[in-house]
């Protein structure tokens, strides 16, 4: 390297063209989602006050730890444009097991979230390893898991399910930080949480061989990235995210039975939200704060269609509709940005 | 590893050796012992009919495929490499034709993919300021002006070839092989593309280029390799740069073709005529008329836009301007179901995706053309028509099987291409289209498709081959035009049409003049 050198002498160039799109998609994402949902507090909030209340906001908030906590472990799963539908009985599957054991034999907390870790991670790897070892399609493997999981759910509860959990499980799920900060616990796990997996996705080179994996896996590899230890990881993260909100679920609902999870379809919810949030099926872009938003929006018009008398036999159809609206009116958004 | 293992990578002096180096592929041999070097401040290229290696040897150089058997020196030490990684850290990067993206990532980043800088501390975190700056620096000490910013997904094909040319150098790789580059850009792209080159070359890089302009090719290269079936035939500098010796050694065998005793037809009754037609930036400004029993040739380099025309004719792409007409009758911009109906038929090139089915039977296949022809009783079809017709074409084409219910997938190649051909000819069309008609096809199978289209064009068929191997040409046209970028370039008639000259006429804009 003599007379090539780099840095070179002299000022870069102007750019090519000042309108060149830069990554402001994302912040346009998010920007649409938060009016998107204020308008519908505010619009709902005009016909029924109640809806509009400090008590019905922070309802709705924690509502959507949950889903929040699975859907960005899909989003990162998304985002190597793969999916994991197994999240839903990794969720069930722990709030079961640490749910039954609390109701029965007074596992301290420490214990429960030691065995939601733990059990998320197994459950999550294996996932990883058939997909990115055996080259198992991740559609396939997770609805193979998906059953295998669900039915370890039936296996171990055996009949039996969640009625109540111990008072550290209840505050953790419903309490407050403290009695004169009136922000729940819960909602804190998951701002941590996204804090967490913000920073990785976005500033360390995991987070970035993430992406690059779900732009050309190929490219990544010939480039030195570790394709198969990124994909294996991001499996073991959702499973662990799964898992988390599955003590959630627990500690939030004091209930958990068979069909925690896999009854609300929280596997189909998290895809939804995260692709609501502008995260691409096709994968290499990934938005864990609008996958946030995304579940708040959902929760926000869940919340909604009990306010306006929606008769409840039209909740699932509702969400079913409102999620086609949003992913595809988000679709369009993106294209628009394309060129 | 931070960016300053760039500057740490190994400034090697760049003499990249090979010695005897195979590859096989199962039991076909794709290279047969190539022995060659590329030296530091020279741009070395590789010439060569399709298939000839020019780009197996090329991934072999840069860790992306492994040779079977033969050795690689650097400067005098033998290298192996396991993966593209590895080459790169031995400073050798190849550039591929159409660059492998990462669309959703911002430039800056697709450049540092694999070896992102970080700031010291924890947590470790990617170092963005300083990747944005040291991306726009190496761009700039190349003379281009490409935002970093902006994502990945819109540049242009030249301006992704460019950021590998940058990227090779923030990897400290100095030698940099260029896998056909020219192809899919427009001549001002290329000019770009070579000031580049020239600038890395002065810089005292190795440069190894492939290319089948023969014009470029003369024009930038310092060193020239042919290859020929696998094998080495010959390295000449710059003094020793011959256009019609290197052209006799690129297609080599002795051309032992029969050509077809051809006819004249222009006075004949034209069945097919193009004018003006264009589709920017595959094709401008094509026009010729195709006569009643004419076997017509497109010559021309994969990618020249022989295909892009042949599939605006048959209304798959839209054409910006210009006419086509069958037999008398405006059909430009007819939809493909319409053109077929009114007897143009286009046989593509890619046979299992479009024209063969091959999990089912060869009857099914002839007639899934034709399933409105065939005799019908209350909306149903009638199987016995249905294999009398199937049974027909099998017979007329030759096609060698154990019985019309063969699934087509158990044939050769040779008799899969006959069905397809059955199966189109069922429609009795007035003009085919054919798309590189033996491409698969072993060649003892060749000759009976060659005397299958003379006999169709005996009977009258008007027929276009689009062909990229010269005897082919040779043995079944009446007429040869040449396209170079799009464009016609050379017409070809007669006795006229033969290898040479059919071999020249579409490696520059010039044709036949140069």
């Amino acid at each position: 390297m003599t007379t090539l050198p780099l840095p070179a002498a002299g000022v870069p160039e102007r750019e090519m063209s000042a309108a060149a799109p830069r990554r402001s998609r994302r912040e346009v994402r998010e920007i649409t989602l938060i009016v998107a949902t204020a308008l519908t507090i505010v619009t709902v909030g005009l016909f029924n006050h109640g809806f509009m209340s400090t008590q019905n906001l922070r309802f709705m908030l924690l509502n959507s730890v949950v889903l929040s906590l699975v859907a960005l472990g899909q989003t990162l799963v998304i985002a190597t444009r793969g999916i994991d539908l197994s999240v839903a009985p990794v969720m069930g599957l722990t709030a079961v097991v640490t749910g039954l054991l609390a109701q029965s034999s007074g596992l301290p907390l420490v214990g429960a979230v030691g065995i939601a870790i733990v059990l998320g991670l197994l459950l999550g790897t294996l996932n990883g390893l058939l997909v990115a070892r055996l080259a198992i399609p991740p559609i396939i493997t997770t609805l193979g898991t998906y059953s295998l999981y669900s039915g370890l759910v039936f296996v171990y509860s055996n009949g039996t399910q969640v009625d109540s959990v111990p008072r550290a499980y209840a505050t953790l799920g419903n309490g407050f930080v403290a009695p004169f900060i009136p922000v729940p616990i819960a909602v804190v796990v998951l701002a941590v949480a996204l804090l967490l997996v913000w920073f990785m996705l976005n500033h360390t080179r995991f987070g970035r061989a993430i992406l690059a994996v779900g732009n050309n896996d190929a490219a990544a590899y010939n480039a030195g990235i570790g394709v198969t230890g990124v994909k294996v990881r991001v499996y073991a993260l959702s499973g662990l995210l799964a898992a988390i909100a599955g003590l959630m679920f627990v500690c939030y609902t004091g209930s958990a039975t068979v069909t925690t999870g896999t009854g609300d379809h929280v596997e189909l919810q998290s895809i939804a939200v995260a692709l609501i949030g502008g995260t691409a099926i096709a994968g290499g872009r990934g938005n864990v704060v609008g996958t946030v938003l995304g579940s708040l929006f959902l929760s926000v018009i869940l919340t909604a269609l009990v306010f306006i008398h929606v008769p409840p036999i039209w909740y699932s159809a509702g969400e079913g509709l409102m999620i086609l609206v949003t992913v595809t009116a988000g679709m369009r958004q993106n294209r628009g940005g394309a060129n | 590893m931070s960016y300053a293992a760039a500057e740490t990578a190994p400034v090697a002096a760049g003499h990249y050796q090979a010695t005897e180096v195979t590859k096989t592929f199962g039991s076909v041999s794709v290279l047969r012992g190539v022995s060659l070097t590329l030296r530091p401040g020279r741009i070395h290229t590789m010439m060569g009919e399709n298939g000839a290696g020019k780009s197996t040897l090329f991934k072999i150089l840069s860790g992306l495929l492994r040779p079977t058997t033969g050795e690689l020196r650097l400067d005098g030490a033998p290298v192996a490499f396991s993966a593209p990684h590895d080459a790169h850290q031995r400073g050798i990067y190849l550039v591929p034709q159409e660059p492998a993206l990462m669309p959703e990532l911002t430039v800056a980043e697709t450049m540092f993919v694999g070896q992102l800088p970080t700031r010291a501390g924890f947590p470790r975190r990617v170092d963005w300021p300083g990747l944005r700056r040291q991306a726009q620096q190496a761009l700039s000490s190349l003379g281009l002006a490409i935002d970093v910013g902006q994502l990945a997904r819109h540049l242009s094909i030249a301006q992704q070839q460019q950021v590998e040319c940058a990227k090779a150098l923030l990897r400290g790789c100095r030698i940099i092989l260029f896998d056909e580059p020219t192809s899919p850009l427009t001549s001002h792209e290329v000019e770009r593309l070579f000031g580049i080159m020239r600038r890395l070359r002065d810089d005292g890089c190795t440069l190894g280029f492939i290319s089948h302009r023969m014009d470029e090719v003369l024009d930038i290269s310092d060193d020239i390799s042919v290859l020929r079936d696998g094998a080495l035939v010959d390295t000449v500098d710059r003094s020793g740069f011959d256009r019609v010796r290197l052209l006799s050694q690129m297609v080599g065998r002795e051309m032992r073709v029969i050509p077809r005793r051809t006819a004249s037809f222009s006075t004949g009754r034209p069945m097919l005529q193009v004018e003006g037609l264009a589709h920017a930036p595959r094709f401008h400004d094509v026009g010729f008329t195709l006569h009643e029993g004419e076997v017509l040739g497109l010559a021309g380099l994969v990618g020249a836009g022989r295909t892009e025309i042949a599939e605006t004719i048959f209304g798959i792409r839209t054409p910006d301007a210009g006419h086509v007409r069958l037999g008398g009758d405006e059909i430009t911009g007819l939809a493909p179901h319409a053109i077929i109906r009114r007897g143009l038929v286009y046989v593509p090139e890619d046979r299992a995706r479009h024209g063969a089915i091959l999990p089912m039977t060869i009857t099914e296949n002839i007639t899934s053309g034709l399933l409105d022809r065939l005799r019908q009783r209350f909306g149903l079809i009638d199987r016995n028509d249905e294999d009398r017709t199937g049974a027909a074409i099998v017979t007329q084409y030759r096609v060698r099987c154990a019985g019309i219910d063969q699934p087509l997938r158990q044939l050769s190649g040779g008799n899969q291409q006959k069905v397809v051909f059955g199966k189109w000819m069922g429609l009795q069309p007035r003009v085919a289209i054919l798309d590189e008609p033996t491409r698969g096809v072993d060649v003892g199978a060749k000759d009976e498709i060659y005397e299958l289209i003379e006999e169709l064009a005996k009977a009258g068929l008007a027929i276009l081959v689009i062909s990229s191997e010269m005897e082919e040409l040779v043995r079944l046209c009446d007429r040869v035009l040449s396209i170079y970028e799009g464009r016609i370039v050379a017409e070809i008639e007669g006795a006229d049409i033969t290898p040479a000259r059919v071999g020249q006429s579409y490696l520059s804009r010039d044709g036949l003049a140069a």
